[in-house]
């Protein structure tokens, strides 16, 4: 009878499975690609990436039938809104795009393919997590579900010489991110009482405001997500990491990753910390000044196109903290919408990049790309069209993103930052277009002669020699027959990616639309 | 009594934390770690907060710095030299934690120290009990809680996918690993402006430069394995 007594006094929250179902689709096909792997042998590497598209299409299907409901769920853990189910078909579809880039790829069957999509389903999983979240507790265990199995992928590829090592930097530093952002959530719920993201709004409204143990928190949660977010001068990780880790998960967490940061950045100094915004925002501010002009010089003189993209990606970062600091609705759909266009970018650039990694023994480097132009015009032409984005060029929707950032600088007062904005846009030229001009004008390389046999020598090449991807002859010729044919997947990834670029270049309304509504959910902000 | 136990705790937790990174030998690390963690257990009493106190010691006094000792027994001989940092690295270090240290003592004097005269929270009796705990984890965490097993189904799944490929069974080939084998030399300031600008270049690799004629005859690596391509990692 006592048990009856405590679930009376027990009120339990009510799970609203309809909101979560999102959430619950890839969770579930997570478990099935590792649960089905056990009982399947050979066939695992195509069905478990297979499961997992088909959780994934789940997920953005119940995410299209629970958009506009604004739901929050489970004692208000977790906000269901147009934002997060937006940022979710922003995921999805580079949840898709870096499955089918792995589908082949040496490190899913290394790693193991149930393991290795498990894992990637898992990751997915934490950032709709960090992106829905409103309560402290929530957002930091989405931030650690989004990030430990990001850190094992990276050393997927064990035997590769970098792949250990970036997973082991990226555990170690993103381990300091992670502390320093618990201590900073600690921090500001000793100054507010109060997890909830309302709660703390609540707390800030009552004039706790310059309180110093809250300034305390708040600067440390900042650095903490600006670790993941890869905002100099927190970046360093990023250029070693992203070369090192095998390319599809590289891909996948240079796009994904940097969703998840932004939309909890966006929800948390939005709504909770909305009413401190003159004290957090010069230094956002002045972050994002520095993460571009940091990025930007940083890539000049990349030679690796991996290493270019993550210093690429810190000067985007850059661009999207623009969005944060003026703190309006302006803002907030300014960066939806170019976190969906830079997602887009990013997949046709990184797909390219893994079709020259599997088919040129100079594996990602500026030789590999020369002359692809003629030898390869399917796959040049992603290339170009997504660098021209990133730069922001016209008639791509790298260019209409910053022109809305722009647009949002300007209307919130931060002019000065909009014209940092532009010229790191204009430094960035001087990287991306060396790559377009390799493409086009340089000379073309040859694709498959096995030069790395040489270095091994026999003497010391027994087992202090880092074993490079170019095995013996029979691979060599592997590669030749690989070189001639495309595979369908890398290339239709690429294209589609390419094609979104353009469509929304040239008619950005529905994707603004749809990072209208993502931005109409905070009512606290103009 | 209370301020006693505080600061004989709080002495003990600080003297801990710093003798878990300066000690030279990893045995005695890890018994810092204990003294620290218990001195944080008893932090948690003070605070009223038993459940917490008790799960402390056992699970991190107890069975977490057990497998670290097996761990630093099995591993730790003394042939990897440690605590030998860069010395510019620690000086950065240092200076970082200088300034996060001015920043964290600026606001806590800026608190006015006020707290050091109050009683702190109230407190309602049951609070911190393991009914009280077991109630929050059901009701008002009740998602975290249960994304907190996904969390450890992944490290789980993680710790064996990086494992696995290390044992007899599945190893893709029989070399044995080195210390450091897959690790690339990089500069102290890999990822920095310093590396944009052209100085400070992580020590340079041997010229790739690619063989002229395909038709060389490479010699095939020693104990390299033929089906090293996509599709070795599969079992057969």
């Amino acid at each position: 009878m006592t048990s009856a007594l405590v679930t009376a006094a027990v009120r339990t929250p009510h799970i609203d499975v309809a909101g979560l179902s999102p959430l619950i689709a890839l969770a579930v096909g997570g478990m099935l690609a590792l649960l089905v792997g056990i009982f399947l042998g050979r066939s695992a590497r195509n069905v478990t990436p297979l499961i997992s598209l088909l959780a994934i299409a789940a997920s953005i299907g119940l995410s299209i039938w629970q958009f506009g409901e604004g739901k929050s769920v489970v004692a208000d853990a977790l906000a269901i809104d147009d934002l997060t189910l937006t940022l979710n078909f922003v995921l999805c579809a580079t949840g898709i795009a870096a499955i089918l880039l792995s589908w082949r790829s040496r490190a899913a069957s290394v790693a193991g393919h149930p393991e290795y999509y498990a894992l990637m389903m898992l990751s997915l999983l934490g950032m709709l997590v960090l992106v829905g979240s409103q309560n402290l507790v929530t957002l930091f265990i989405g931030f650690e579900l989004l990030s430990i199995p990001l850190y094992v992928l990276c050393a997927a590829e064990f035997r590769k010489e970098g792949s250990l090592e970036s997973g082991l930097k990226y555990l170690i530093v993103g381990s300091v991110g992670s502390a320093t952002l618990l201590y900073g959530l600690a921090l500001i719920y000793g100054a507010t009482g109060s997890t909830d993201f309302a709660g703390i709004d609540r707390a800030l409204a009552g004039g706790i405001n310059g309180d110093v143990l809250l300034l305390s928190g708040i600067g440390l949660t900042l650095v903490g997500l600006a670790f993941k977010a890869s905002v100099a001068p927190f970046h360093q990780w990023t250029p070693d990491v992203y070369e090192g880790a095998p390319t599809p998960v590289t891909a996948f967490m240079a796009v994904a990753t940097k969703v998840a940061a932004f939309g909890v950045l966006l929800r948390l100094f939005d709504t909770a910390l909305v009413n401190a915004q003159l004290d957090w925002a010069p230094i956002v501010a002045a972050l994002a000044a520095i993460t571009i002009v940091v990025g930007n010089v940083g890539a000049l003189s990349q030679v690796s196109l991996k290493r270019m993209l993550a210093y690429s990606g810190v000067a985007q970062a850059g661009y999207l903290l623009c969005g944060l600091v003026v703190g309006t609705q302006l803002g907030v759909k300014a960066t939806v919408f170019y976190l969906a266009v830079y997602c887009a970018m990013n997949v046709a650039a990184f797909a390219v990049v893994i079709a020259r990694e599997r088919a040129s023994e100079y594996g990602d480097e500026l030789p590999a790309f020369a002359g692809l132009g003629r030898s390869n015009p399917l796959m040049a032409w992603p290339m170009t069209i997504a660098l021209l984005g990133l730069a922001g060029i016209p008639a791509t929707a790298g260019f209409i993103g910053k022109f809305y950032l722009i647009d949002a600088l300007v209307d919130g007062g931060y002019a000065w930052l909009g014209i940092v904005l532009v010229v790191g846009s204009m430094i960035s030229l001087g990287y991306y277009l060396r790559v377009i001009a390799a493409m086009w004008m340089g000379e073309r390389s040859g694709d498959v002669t096995p030069v790395r046999t040489a270095a091994p020598a026999p003497a010391g090449g027994s087992a202090g020699t880092p074993p490079v991807m170019a095995g013996g002859s029979q691979e060599a010729d592997a590669e030749l027959a690989r070189s001639s044919k495309l595979e369908p997947e890398v290339v239709g990834v690429a294209w589609i990616a390419t094609a979104v670029v353009l469509f929304f270049g040239i008619i950005p309304s529905p994707l603004f639309e749809l990072a209208g509504k993502a931005g109409s959910v905070f009512t606290g902000i103009f | 009594m209370a301020e006693v136990i505080f600061f004989i705790a709080a002495i003990g937790a600080l003297a801990g934390a710093i003798g878990v990174v300066t000690l030279h030998n990893p045995f005695y690390s890890v018994l810092a770690l204990v003294g620290h963690l218990i001195s944080l257990a008893a932090l948690f009493l003070l605070l009223r907060a038993e459940f917490l106190a008790a799960a402390q010691v056992i699970v991190y006094a107890g069975a977490v710095t057990v497998l670290y000792v097996f761990v630093v027994s099995y591993v730790g001989d003394g042939t990897v030299p440690l605590g030998r940092g860069g010395a510019r690295l620690r000086v950065i270090a240092g200076l970082f934690i200088g300034m996060l240290f001015v920043e964290l003592c600026i606001a806590m004097l800026g608190s006015g120290l006020k707290a050091i005269d109050g009683d702190g929270a109230p407190y309602v009796p049951g609070f911190g009990s393991p009914a009280d705990i077991g109630e929050a984890l059901l009701t008002k965490f009740q998602l975290p809680f249960q994304i907190a097993s996904l969390l450890l189904l992944t490290a789980t799944v993680g710790a064996v996918m990086l494992a696995r490929r290390r044992d007899g069974g599945r190893a893709l080939d029989d070399r044995p690993y080195v210390p450091g084998q897959y690790i690339t030399p990089r500069s102290l300031f890999s990822g920095t402006l310093a590396e944009a600008v052209g100085r400070m270049r992580a020590p340079p690799e041997e010229p790739r430069q690619p063989a002229p004629v395909p038709a060389a005859a490479p010699a095939p690596r020693d104990g390299a394995n033929p089906a090293s391509g996509d599709d070795a990692g599969e079992e057969a």
